[in-house]
């Protein structure tokens, strides 16, 4: 462990008392309000550093897990999450084996499976997020799906995005940058998504080229749009990658990669200042792909999403360290994350607020929910603005703060739902979380909620204060059941917005 | 019922069932079409309504301020089903409608020998209107309504859903390309530190296409589903308070917006929209489309800080008029007209700054067919009201009806692009000027439909 107050934490787990951490004051941390790149005001927290790693590297912690981790140390989770299994629990393996049309091949669906197909791969998602030990992976799965954003509605991708999930995003999520960007660029999902199934060499009538992929991979998963590229090297990429389309002929096997020689350009090209030879064939994107995966722009772009994504405003002091090691090591995630994952910056950077799915993740997690991933849960993350799959866009659902801001009624609707029996297909267990709130009056439940739901217990003025408003208002609180009332305010309320 | 024998697949053959456009065409964003798919963003906001009775507010955002919305308010009606712009705006000095159109074609304002109701009503010698828009002829003499004929897509295919996807997308005549909205990139593209939640709005059970990739946009059935949902046991106001009071205090970003979603949950409250009253006499259709403009009317008079609001018309038939025009044409134009004359005759005044635009996926065959009907064409009309537009005039090039001028399948040609009067709108009323990237790969030529 890097940091010196270990003893502490120990004592702590070995006594029972993971949620009394604010008990060594010192590990704990005032930030001041930083001055914003985006002026968007965060809130000052004071928050536990294990709190808000976990924050970070999963989708909230799990009771208990703030003193486990903190008995373990944090080097030791880290590295355990950065090499995780590809067993996942039972729990969780029963729970995605039902989901059938995931396993089918894209030639086997047909059209009335759109909405299952969707519903399933939500499903899936949702479970894994919520029940994987694997966090930091899921948290990866997040970033890099919306990263390889494909939407699920266009044409036939909801046919093709299962496999891309699983070969391209889940299969390389702790792999290689390259080996994801590379696997992207030959997924049916991709390829249709972004017409390149359209793209052919010029022909006599002067149609042909579709730059819509071709556009993207330089802009939003290689070069990023600063990375120094011209309009005319789009126009190149788009010609070396003619004829890279989704099989669609009768007696192959449809929905596979194919390369289509008679639609491909096969003249010269320039790209990048590098000449690709005139009869280079199919080679010609997989040299494109070279240049686009080894080029320092794509290094510095992604690493700053990624650290975006971890660090939030603090991402400027980790970007070009983990560019570096980018360029060093081939794009190896595992080597890019774990410095930034160890370091000081990740425990106390300020507040990033959740997005709707991390939002619904993170309270289920804190309470231990109980949940199918079904229609009812799905349906709240529509209402709070990000349906899985579903984001029409190629740059994937937005980080900024300022895009989620006004969903803020969905999210205490679902926060009600949730806490009071009314998401179907989820539901909470109060007698078993009844070890970690045993009750008193409200103030005692309030404050026991609230250490269970935020895993950490906040004894700064304002935290109180919060706290005592809620006491105030469970007062009309009826029918025997004050803490679905409470837990539903503090899963409503401003601090648990932020990770 | 008549809609059902109406109902056509999308290509012009008969369904034996009534047609529903959200199967396919709008199946956006709904897993399943509940009742308050509302997608909501907004920036962080000290929305100007607020800030005369709330100033503690202004002084708790912070950052840039945004500066105020000073465009107009849009309003945009989608015809749903390509209605037919040939009988909505009859051209009748063209000698091809009369030969084209024997039995279904709107009589001349000066046949004498027809029946006086089953006139025309000139507009400007040339063209006119169908009778049944007879409320909305006001407007155009009175210069708030232009008429742009002979306008849609590139698109060809004579698809309903293939059709409205490319105008919504706001993009040429095929389906790659962006998949986001017209109005989403608008909004995006002219996103505000100062917004509403209620900044745009569709009166409809799912996100229309048009709207799609902006977060703040909600979609409601009706102004009532924006509220708390209440478990049972507990009453509104509690939650309503224990909210408020949570959230009463902090400076950042959630927290301003959480109290911006009070103020807004207090104004629906006090606004009631689901009992305002119309002003000016006006009387709204009793129809979902006329249910619909009057909640927009309450949401512009209630000055909430919308921006947008997108409104379907259906009509009580539907436009898709294969069959038997004539025994529908006159109550869903009527539904139509008697709608748009309520609104702006309710909103008096405020007229001024809202630009109302009417438009539908294609026109319809110049020739009626066997079954007394028309079916998918090209070129249709469009209509645009408010306080801003060149009233009184039919704007845009008009292709002509001689058989010559036809294209191969017998339709009156686009001639007007439709983003060119979109564009129009966007620059010279909602004070945008991102048209490259709101309609992409698109030269606009203005028809000067609108003032600056």
């Amino acid at each position: 462990m890097t940091f010196g107050r270990r003893d502490c934490l120990k004592a702590l787990a070995l006594t029972g008392t993971g949620f009394a951490l604010n008990g060594c004051s010192f590990v704990t941390r005032r930030i001041t309000q930083p001055v914003l790149a985006d002026k968007i005001a965060l809130p000052p927290t004071e928050i536990h550093p294990i709190v808000r790693l976990l924050n970070r590297t999963s989708f909230g912690p799990v009771p208990g897990q703030v003193a486990i981790v903190a008995s373990q140390g944090i080097e030791n989770y880290i590295t355990e999450q950065l090499h995780p299994s590809n067993i996942e629990p039972q729990l969780l393996s029963l729970r995605l084996a039902p989901l059938e049309t995931l396993q089918l091949q894209s030639s086997e669906r047909g059209d009335e499976l759109l909405d299952e197909m969707i519903r399933q791969m939500q499903m899936a998602c949702i479970l894994r997020a919520t029940y994987s030990p694997h966090q930091l992976r899921e948290r990866m799965v997040d970033f890099w799906t919306n990263h390889f954003n494909i939407y699920a509605r266009k044409g036939s991708s909801a046919y093709f995005k299962p496999h891309d999930d699983l070969e391209v995003i889940r299969k390389h999520a702790l792999g290689s940058v390259h080996d994801l960007i590379r696997s992207s660029a030959h997924s049916p999902a991709m390829l249709q998504y972004l017409d390149n199934q359209v793209n052919r060499k010029r022909d006599d009538h002067g149609a042909g080229a579709n730059e819509n992929y071709a556009r993207e991979l330089v802009e939003l998963h290689t070069l990023g749009v600063h990375g120094g590229y011209t309009q005319k090297d789009v126009q190149e990429v788009a010609r070396c990658l003619t004829g890279w389309t989704v099989e669609g002929r009768f007696l192959h096997r449809k929905g596979t990669f194919r390369y289509d020689d008679t639609a491909h350009d096969k003249g010269a090209k320039t790209v990048l200042g590098v000449t690709i030879p005139a009869g280079g064939g199919e080679n010609d994107g997989d040299k494109v792909l070279d240049i686009l995966v080894k080029h320092p722009a794509t290094a510095k772009f992604i690493s700053h999403k990624i650290c975006k994504y971890f660090l939030g405003d603090q991402a400027d002091s980790w970007t070009d360290k983990m560019a570096d090691i980018y360029l060093k090591t081939d794009g190896d995630i595992t080597q890019m994350l774990r410095p930034m994952l160890l370091s000081k910056e990740i425990q106390s950077a300020s507040p990033i607020l959740k997005r709707p799915f991390d939002y619904a993740v993170s309270a289920m997690r804190a309470l231990n929910a109980d949940t199918d991933g079904g229609k009812g849960i799905q349906m709240h993350l529509t209402q709070m603005g990000q349906p899985l799959f579903q984001w029409p866009m190629p740059d994937g659902y937005p980080d900024r703060t300022s895009a989620w801001t006004g969903s803020i009624l969905a999210r205490w609707n679902f926060a009600t739902a949730l806490c009071t029996e009314g998401v179907s297909g989820t539901s909470i267990n109060w007698k078993k979380l009844q070890e970690r709130i045993p009750g008193g009056d409200k103030n005692e439940t309030t404050k026991q909620l609230m250490e269970l739901i935020t895993a950490h217990r906040a004894d700064d003025a304002s935290s109180k204060m919060r706290n005592q408003r809620i006491v105030k208002h469970v007062s009309t609180a009826t029918k025997g059941k004050p803490h679905m009332q409470i837990a539903s305010l503090i899963v409503a309320s401003p601090d648990f917005q932020w990770r | 019922m008549e809609s059902i024998k109406l109902g056509c697949d999308g290509r012009g053959n008969p369904l034996s069932e009534p047609i529903t456009w959200s199967s396919r065409a709008n199946s956006s964003l709904a897993l399943n079409p509940s009742r308050r798919s509302f997608l909501l963003g907004t920036a962080l906001a000290t929305v100007s309504w607020l800030t005369a009775s709330k100033s503690s507010l202004s002084d708790v955002a912070v950052g840039t301020k945004g500066s105020e919305y000073s465009g107009d308010i849009l309003v945009t009606v989608f015809m749903r089903g390509g209605a037919d712009g040939l009988n909505l705006v009859p051209p009748f000095f063209e000698d091809g409608y009369f030969k084209h159109r024997p039995s279904i074609g709107v009589k001349a304002p000066s046949d004498k020998k027809a029946n006086i109701e089953s006139r025309g009503l000139d507009l400007d010698g040339k063209f006119g209107l169908h009778p049944a828009l007879s409320p909305i002829l006001p407007l155009f003499h009175e210069g708030k309504m232009g008429v742009i004929h002979a306008c849609g897509s590139l698109d060809q295919s004579r698809s309903h859903f293939e059709a409205m996807a490319t105008m919504e997308r706001g993009i040429p005549d095929q389906l790659t390309g962006a998949a986001s909205g017209w109005l989403g990139r608008h909004l995006t593209s002219a996103e505000r530190k100062s917004a509403s939640p209620l900044r745009a709005v569709a009166f409809s059970n799912i996100m229309p296409d048009a709207l799609r990739g902006a977060t703040d946009a909600a979609a409601l059935n009706s102004l009532s589903d924006f509220k708390l949902i209440v478990p049972t046991g507990q009453n509104e106001s509690d939650l309503h308070s224990a909210l408020a009071d949570i959230y009463s205090d902090g400076g950042d970003a959630i927290a301003i917006a959480g109290r911006e979603t009070i103020a807004v949950l207090d104004t629906l409250n006090r606004i009631d929209p689901t009992h305002y009253k119309a002003t000016n006499n006006a009387v709204y259709p009793k129809s979902a489309f006329g249910e619909g403009l009057r909640q927009v009317a309450c949401l512009i008079k209630g000055k909430v800080g919308l921006e947008v609001a997108c409104l379907d018309h259906r009509g009580p038939y539907l436009w898709d008029t294969h069959v038997a025009q004539d025994s529908v044409f006159g109550a869903q134009a009527g539904d139509l007209a008697s709608g748009l004359a309520a609104f702006a005759q309710d909103l008096g005044t405020e007229l001024n700054r809202v630009t109302i635009v009417v438009m539908t996926e294609f026109g319809r065959r110049v020739q009626e067919n066997a079954g007394i009907g028309t079916d998918h064409g090209r070129g249709g009309a469009m209509f645009v009201i408010g306080g801003s537009v060149n009233g009184g005039k039919v704007h845009g090039k008009w292709p002509g009806l001689a058989d010559h001028q036809l294209d191969e399948t017998g339709d009156l040609r686009v001639a007007n692009d439709y983003r060119d009067i979109l564009a129009e709108v966007v620059e010279k009323r909602l004070h945008n000027n991102a048209t490259a990237t709101i309609f992409p790969d698109f030269q606009t030529h203005p028809l000067g439909v609108l003032r600056s």
